[in-house]
């Protein structure tokens, strides 16, 4: 089945076609939102969000951009939801400590172990991780990309719908940001 | 010393270098599946009641039946009592009911 295939027996509401759709994009789904969320349980659950989005609003694809880009720019906006919901979570938290009303120690996530990583990096993909969490969302959102997803630049840009130089422009600054809070990490 | 930082920052860089995809978890479409089946059905149905312009036709609906019924209900109410009014009266004249009454006043007695 090829894409256009694909597209419309999406539209026409197939249900063979969406198995199609989520046999072929999950992995690439599911990876994408596990390296911004960095929890397997969190990426899975982005990762049917998306689906799901996909099953309602294909009606408002137009085809304009590859079904992987628009499955791309879903997952990590969702990904990047839920990290804002998480961070608004731990605000929450942290008030409520503040004043009193729950006295639990606010949930801090565990070191970050991708399984994907060989065993003697495991180490340092982890500081990376750590570090990478603290990036802005576009950074993170770019070098996520690049280097989980191993996606070029032109396919990042047409994702974040920006230009090349922007990208390469946020890769530099991500790569600039990441070695000042390694610096930090280090000493 | 730099250099020693300089290296185990760029090795702590590379460490993502030709990593292997995570593998999805099990079962993940009949999860979706489960998800789509719980959430799906109930949004169409519950997006009806929800939306504002549903929301608003029906509280206007209720205010208008509100209205209609207590000025119809009042104008009514009146009808209906001068009706009765006048038939209690009429009947009461035609059985000579006032009369009866006089008959067995017990004042008039002593």
């Amino acid at each position: 089945m090829n894409e256009i295939e694909l597209i419309q027996g999406l539209k026409d509401g197939d249900e063979t076609s969406f198995k199609c759709l989520v046999d072929a994009y999950q992995g690439r789904v599911f990876n994408t939102a596990f390296g911004i969320v960095q929890n397997a349980e969190d990426a899975e659950d982005v990762a049917q969000e998306v689906f799901i989005q996909v099953y309602r609003s294909i009606h408002t694809f137009k085809g304009e951009s590859k079904l992987s880009t628009w499955l791309y720019r879903i997952a990590t906006t969702r990904a990047l939801d839920l990290l804002r919901s998480r961070k608004s979570k731990k605000r929450f938290g942290f008030m409520q400590r503040l004043f009193g009303d729950n006295n639990e120690p606010i949930h801090e996530l565990p070191d970050f172990n991708h399984p994907g990583v060989a065993m003697d990096r495991k180490e340092n993909a982890a500081k990376l991780f750590k570090a990478i969490a603290q990036l802005p969302e576009n950074q993170k959102m770019a070098f996520t990309l690049h280097k989980l997803e191993e996606l070029s630049y032109q396919e990042i840009s047409e994702i974040m719908q920006t230009t090349v130089p922007a990208v390469e422009s946020l890769m530099h600054r991500a790569k600039q940001n990441l070695r000042k809070i390694l610096e930090k990490e280090i000493d | 010393m730099n250099n020693d930082r300089n290296k185990k920052i760029e090795e702590i860089l590379g460490s993502l270098d030709n990593v292997q995809k995570a593998a999805v978890p099990d079962f993940f479409y009949t999860r979706l599946k489960v998800r789509m089946e719980k959430e799906l059905v109930p949004v169409t149905k519950k997006s009806l009641l929800l939306r504002p312009a549903f929301a608003l036709s029906a509280l206007a609906a209720v205010l208008i039946i509100n209205a209609f019924v207590i000025f119809k209900g009042d104008t009514g109410k009146s009808n209906i009592s001068n009706n009765d009014a006048e038939t209690i009266q009429s009947l009461a004249a035609e059985y000579r009911l006032n009369d009866n009454i006089n008959l067995y006043d017990i004042n008039q007695d002593k």
